[in-house]
């Protein structure tokens, strides 16, 4: 993993001395993290560390904490207004509000701040700029947390990550006997980091070891495979429910639609959407190209191994951070890393 | 203009009047900047109009902008955008944006035979097409249209056939599924035309848009008939779309998106995606 931190320093920290820290911040700004809401966790803003959804609470051996959502809702909310419209008449007036408040996001882990690089290549890095996204991504402090064991369900191995990469965020922490190993890893991040106040150390920052798990087909397989029957066979049993994409890291598909907020005002606003639906592709006057599930979920697939990366140039193979969450998720059973396993065993 | 990229210009609807059975054609002058932004739009290239509490839709662009500054969009009544489109009258306001994605390259056209076929409303952004030959008429060389409908009644822009037909080194031939009693031209598939006319592939373009199936057809009939080239049969594809700006990804072909990569391709580029897209 390249190293990109800005500094060499490691600092200490206490259980109470992070506290004390986030409540700080938790005070000037908008400080989101790991809460219990219901039976899920979400990444939700939190008043104070107490709010916050702590390893520690769970006994020993139970896996890495990993929201139910990841944070792209931070960045690209799951319904954001564009504009609203004022009808009067023939007279049509338009209003526009940006987010502008800062916000820190606490205990993020590595596989979410991977997606967010990923949504940079589309809506930053890829002209025209999303004024919506670029504004929240500027005005926002990723704190991550090394993971400090895989779940069941996580891959990140496979695609590139690592549980404790931190090529993605802008301090990084590791849980260690007796408190926490902090460093920043960009200047935004040490901006955050207060000077004198805690204990430096020489220790080195831990890296575990983790080995990719599974070699997993590339673009060069998917095409080889594109009219396979496969897809008929393991699309069989999708619900097309498209809660795969909505947990998803880096699915980003939207629709724009207008709604009435009173008699005379509308907004435009756009949600997600996801490809694995069946009127995803509808036009008016009922055309509906990739009307089958096997042409959707193999879109999906090729998506996020091949289309999305030559699409927004990112470089990598994969827009999949292997977080995960779609396994887990899924009601079918479907699982992303078996599909990409049985292609890759493909002739 | 604002950072706000889905935000819509405004713009007056200075025109209405029939095309075709519930086909309307708007014709728009822009307000507040979008004028500028429409200054050098190009033949193909599409913007999304917005009917206010509705939403939006994309729309090919029906005018060659060497026509002046009013817009023309031909549109069928068929949703529910549509259907708030079509009830604006002259003195309205609609909301406009782009112009979106890329365009025919005239100019590599230069001196060719041209061969147009439009199918539906598929025709009209072959329009400003066939607006921008006819006004470069000695650019070009032969200019045949195929025009077809399922239904006379279906057919756009009937009322400039005679200038077409007029111009010089221009055929129009026409064709419909369905004739009705006064019908005296061709009877059958825009396929079946082509076959009858069969134009050589000798430095010839062609320019399709259509019903998906129609582009299919088409394109297979000037590849394994006549002997086109992919590369000199040019079509314009129409998908679902959000954005327009490659960002909403609900209009891909395969690895290309139709927004911004599109919408007018050759076939050399998406001959193998095309089946996606039926």
């Amino acid at each position: 993993m390249s190293e990109t931190h800005i500094d060499k320093k490691l600092w200490l920290i206490s259980q109470n001395e992070l506290s004390a820290w986030l409540d700080g911040i938790a005070e000037a700004r908008t400080l989101v993290a790991p809460r219990q809401v219901s039976k899920s966790i979400l990444y939700r803003p939190v008043a104070n560390s107490k709010e916050i959804a702590w390893q520690s609470q769970f006994p020993k051996a139970s896996p890495p904490i990993r929201p139910t959502l990841s944070i792209k809702e931070i960045y690209f909310p799951s319904t954001e207004r564009l504009f609203t419209i004022n009808k009067n008449g023939q007279e049509i007036v338009l209003k526009e509000t940006f987010p502008d408040w800062e916000t820190v996001v606490f205990g993020v882990r590595p596989c979410d701040a991977r997606g967010v690089k990923i949504l940079d290549a589309l809506f930053l890095d890829t002209n025209p700029i999303d004024v919506f996204y670029s504004r929240r991504r500027s005005n926002t402090t990723l704190i991550g947390m090394a993971c400090q064991s895989l779940r069941p369900s996580c891959f990140c191995t496979s695609v590139g990550g690592a549980p404790d990469d931190a090529r993605d965020v802008d301090i990084m922490l590791s849980e260690v006997d007796g408190g926490y190993l902090v460093r920043a890893v960009t200047e935004k991040g040490r901006f955050l980091i207060p000077g004198g106040e805690w204990e430096e150390t020489g220790d080195h920052f831990p890296s575990p070891k983790f080995n990719a798990e599974f070699t997993l087909a590339k673009k060069g397989k998917l095409i080889e495979h594109y009219n396979d029957p496969y897809w008929l066979n393991i699309s069989e049993r999708c619900l097309s429910c498209r809660a795969c994409a909505y947990v998803c890291p880096t699915c980003r598909c939207f629709i724009v639609r207008d709604e009435m907020i009173k008699s005379n005002e509308f907004e435009r606003i756009r949600c997600w959407d996801s490809c694995s639906g069946k009127n995803y592709r509808r036009l008016a006057g009922g055309h509906r190209p990739r009307a089958e599930k096997n042409e959707r979920m193999r879109n999906r697939i090729f998506c996020k191994f091949y289309y999305y990366p030559e699409q927004y140039g990112l470089g990598l193979s994969s827009a999949c951070t292997g977080c995960g969450r779609c396994i887990e998720v899924c009601h079918a059973g479907v699982d992303i890393t078996e599909v990409l396993l049985d292609l890759e065993k493909m002739g | 203009m604002s950072e706000n990229l889905m935000l819509p210009y405004l713009a007056k609807i200075v025109e209405v009047r029939d095309l075709a059975t519930e086909i309307k054609l708007l014709r728009i002058e822009l307000m507040n900047g979008g004028s500028e932004a429409f200054r050098n739009f190009q033949p193909g290239q599409f913007a999304f109009l917005s009917a206010f509490g509705l939403g939006e839709a994309p729309f090919g662009i029906a005018n060659d902008s060497g026509r002046g500054s009013a817009i023309d969009f031909a549109i069928a009544r068929l949703g529910n955008v549509t259907t708030g489109l079509h009830e604006l009258g002259e003195g309205d306001t609609l909301g406009v944006r782009g112009p979106l994605g890329n365009w025919f390259p005239m100019k590599k056209f230069k001196g060719k035979n041209l061969i147009v076929l439009g199918g539906g409303i598929g025709g009209a952004p072959l329009r400003p097409v066939i607006q921008y030959v006819l006004d470069h008429r000695s650019d070009f060389q032969h200019l045949t249209i195929l025009w077809a409908a399922r239904h006379p009644s279906l057919l756009v822009f009937t009322d400039e056939y005679d200038e077409w037909r007029s111009a010089p080194d221009t055929d129009l031939y026409l064709t419909v599924d369905n004739p009705d009693d006064k019908w005296n031209h061709d009877v059958g598939l825009i396929t079946q035309l082509l076959e009858k006319i069969s134009p050589s592939p000798a430095n010839t373009i062609t320019i399709t848009c259509g019903p998906p199936i129609m582009i299919h057809f088409v394109t297979k009939m000037l590849q394994e008939k006549m002997g086109f080239a992919p590369k000199n049969n040019y079509v314009t594809l129409e998908a679902r779309m959000h954005c327009g700006l490659g960002k909403c990804g609900r209009c891909n072909l395969g690895e290309k998106l139709i927004c911004v990569d599109g919408p007018v391709f050759n076939m050399e580029e998406v001959g193998g995606l095309l089946e996606t897209f039926l």
